[in-house]
């Protein structure tokens, strides 16, 4: 860090910079709710299916975010591991109408949790019950239970129903992502 | 009942997805199959449910878990595939049905074209009798005893005259016979088992056509888009499974399964088959291929393999009879192998001959579908027989048969005399008075010459809203033989509309439900008005 960044962030001008991770099954709406938290004016209209991955910044009050949108295609999903080393937070988005890839959701977080560098991390995992809008969704309560978030031990998460598409719930989850991030980061200075 | 569960190639090797114990359907394997019909990348569940097996016929599209799209079929359906017909874009491929002599083509979940496999020759003695029939110069039972003759000497006949053997009755026989006497006779086959077969390109979404195999012992060939007859082909016995692979216009092989429990190699150029012939040992239940070696169960609780020239490679004796098998293809582990399920409510996964898996159901399989399903790879689809579907249906039939009987005794007592030596009796009522208090006599008369009648009842059904009984259940004391007893009731009308109704009497014996004997009364119209009414309408005049 050079003099004057110090200097900045020592006087609360610059903010901290945090690396997300957005995981998720394809087609629950991770490239679509980055896209909503990105500033208006870099919105884009149409959002394609993400081969591979893609990498977005975007900044809220506090931290300016780097944001990893990982695809989440079958074949793609083994390329999350090789994130998960740098990353201080994790979002897993879930499409809460797809009933049917609950258990493959679940699958996919349980070798996630039980990665090495995630096992004995306190990383905070952000849930988003995507797709709230539709009229068969499950709701987020539900949704914990069906996908049994409250077996997870030792790190902080949160599950809030969302709408990707119109933004709504989404505050409410980067903000509580974002403070359990600044106090982790904290904790490490 | 419906099951899902993914395949994950790991440890743990299926993950359970979805369990619908109220989907109630009744399908096979031959009728699952999973497709990209409305070309979003979504892959759809398509089910030809068939009902109660006469009823209630239905081709289902579940989009996940939901019922999608829901279109009713005519008649028993015996396969359903998807295929590309034309290049058009979007790419969306359309859905055949096999039910009865007909194809039904479904594009974008809506009916389409349907299909009707050439007639064949109708025996020229049955189709002499017919016409005898039509132009009156033979009667029905000349023309049953033709007709039973015919069949017992083994001639197909057509199914007109089939179902016209089939009638008990005479009057039926006849009024059938009248009824059809004057349309041409044809005689039609049925559709055994249905697949697809790529015309001249390999690609996933390259036209198909499609591959039938009847109950007359051919095998067809479909043009895609004209849906006309491309080649025949003759068997020494019924196909009921088939296993394609090849191009329509290069190569191709149709390994097909026959209910005399032989199998037959059918290629590009053949049309007569009699030998290149795999003789099992008892009758098949499921056949398969991987790459080139075709998979069979039998009848004998056995799963066999062979290699495409005839060739014996194995045979696993399995724990309980087969009831349907599939393959695992599931391409990003490589992993191929064949699935079977078992009566006894297990599923049986076979690598080559190794068992490398087993299912516990809560119930008999007789579906089986492995493929890709809504955006993910590796879905195993089974449906469940339906216990309670079936204890549901013997229900509603003993209702239905108890209602009959019931009825049928009712109309049989439906008389003043009893038909019963046993209880020989006359019934006679008679209503009296102008309304709106009757008196009703019903006046009972032992007719035997000596034994007396005892322990009867008298009872009455009426409408409760429209008339009130001072006495609905009278009990008669012993009858001696010749006199005649009458008994008394007031009834009472309760309505002032000026309507009347029929009351039945009801003479029972005590412990039985069924009248020895029935009266119906005409109830007259009331004449006078109710008092209270009268009075009421005076006070209003005041």
């Amino acid at each position: 860090m050079g003099l004057f960044s110090k200097l900045a962030s020592l006087l609360g001008i610059k903010k901290k910079e945090a690396n997300v991770l957005f995981v998720g099954l394809d087609n629950s709406g991770k490239t679509t709710i980055i896209n909503k938290l990105k500033p208006e004016d870099a919105q884009q209209h149409d959002v394609v299916p993400t081969v591979g991955f893609t990498v977005e910044k975007f900044k809220n009050k506090s931290l300016s975010f780097t944001a990893f949108d990982m695809s989440g295609q079958g074949r793609y999903r083994n390329l999350w591991e090789h994130y998960f080393k740098e990353c201080h937070g994790i979002v897993f988005v879930i499409d809460s109408t797809d009933k049917l890839r609950f258990a493959v959701a679940k699958e996919e977080l349980s070798m996630l949790l039980d990665h090495n560098e995630i096992k004995r991390k306190r990383i905070p995992i952000l849930f988003f019950a995507n797709k709230m809008d539709l009229r068969d969704s499950v709701s987020s309560v539900k949704l914990s239970s069906m996908l049994k978030l409250e077996d997870i031990e030792n790190k902080p998460w949160h599950i809030c129903s969302s709408n990707g598409l119109t933004g709504e719930g989404l505050s409410e989850g980067t903000e509580w992502l974002s403070r359990e991030m600044e106090s982790a980061i904290k904790q490490q200075n | 009942m419906i099951v899902f569960s993914w395949y994950r190639g790991s440890n743990e090797k299926w993950l359970d997805a979805y369990k619908d114990p109220v989907a109630s359907l009744y399908t096979l394997t031959q009728c699952i199959t999973l497709s990209d019909v409305q070309a979003d990348g979504d892959w759809k569940l398509i089910i030809a449910d068939l009902g109660t097996g006469t009823f209630d016929m239905k081709l289902k599209v579940y989009k996940g878990t939901n019922l999608m799209s829901e279109n009713t079929i005519i008649d028993l359906p015996t396969g359903v595939e998807t295929f590309y017909m034309d290049t058009h874009e979007p790419r969306t491929p359309a859905i055949a049905v096999a039910s009865g002599p007909y194809i039904y083509v479904y594009k974008n979940l809506r009916p389409y074209f349907k299909f009707t496999l050439p007639t064949l020759e109708v025996n020229p003695v049955e189709a002499d009798l017919w016409n005898q029939v039509k132009e009156e110069k033979i009667n029905i039972f000349v023309l049953r005893e033709m007709l039973e003759g015919m069949r017992a000497e083994g001639t197909v006949l057509t199914v007109r005259s089939l179902r016209f053997l089939q009638l008990q009755d005479i009057t039926d026989c006849e009024a059938f016979a009248n009824l059809y006497r004057f349309t041409p006779l044809r005689r039609q086959t049925v559709i055994t088992s249905l697949a697809t077969l790529k015309k001249s390109h390999a690609d996933e979404d390259a036209i198909s056509c499609l591959v039938l195999g009847t109950e007359s012992k051919s095998v067809y060939v479909l043009d895609p888009e004209a849906f006309t007859v491309l080649t025949t082909m003759e068997l020494p016995s019924v196909p009921v499974f088939l296993s394609v692979t090849g191009l329509f216009d290069v190569e191709y092989r149709i390994v097909v399964a026959c209910r005399n429990g032989c199998i037959y190699t059918l290629k590009r150029g053949t049309t007569v088959t009699t030998k290149n012939c795999i003789e099992l040992n008892s009758q098949p239940v499921g056949l398969q291929r991987i790459n080139k070696t075709i998979y069979v169960g039998t009848m004998d609780e056995a799963l066999h393999c062979y290699t495409s020239k005839g060739k014996k490679l194995w045979t696993v004796k399995l724990p309980a009879s087969m009831t349907t098998m599939e393959i695992i293809d599931y391409k990003p582990k490589g992993f191929k192998a064949v699935i079977v399920a078992l009566s006894n409510c297990n599923v049986h996964i076979y690598k080559e001959k190794y068992l490398v898996n087993i299912i516990k159901t809560d119930d008999v399989v007789t579906g089986l579908k492995f493929g890709r399903f809504g955006r993910e790879d590796g879905t195993l689809i089974m449906t469940l027989r339906a216990m309670h579907r079936t204890f549901q249906r013997d229900l509603y039939l003993l209702r239905l048969n108890t209602a009959r009987e019931y009825v049928k005794s009712l109309e049989n007592r439906m008389n003043p005399i009893s038909s019963d030596p046993q209880e020989p009796l006359k019934l006679n009522a008679t209503v009296q008075g102008i309304g709106p208090m009757f008196k009703l006599t019903v006046n009972l008369q032992n007719t035997s010459l000596s034994n007396p009648s005892t322990n009867l009842l008298i009872t009455f059904q009426y409408d409760d809203k429209l008339y009130a009984f001072k006495n609905s259940f009278i009990e008669v004391p012993m009858l001696v033989p010749g006199l005649n007893y009458a008994f008394e009731t007031y009834v009472e009308c309760q309505s002032d509309k000026g309507i009347s109704d029929n009351v039945k009497v009801y003479i029972l014996r005590q412990g039985k439900s069924i009248p020895i004997i029935t009266g119906i009364i005409s109830m007259p119209c009331t004449d006078v008005e109710p008092i209270a009414n009268v009075k009421k309408k005076n006070q209003d005049d005041f």
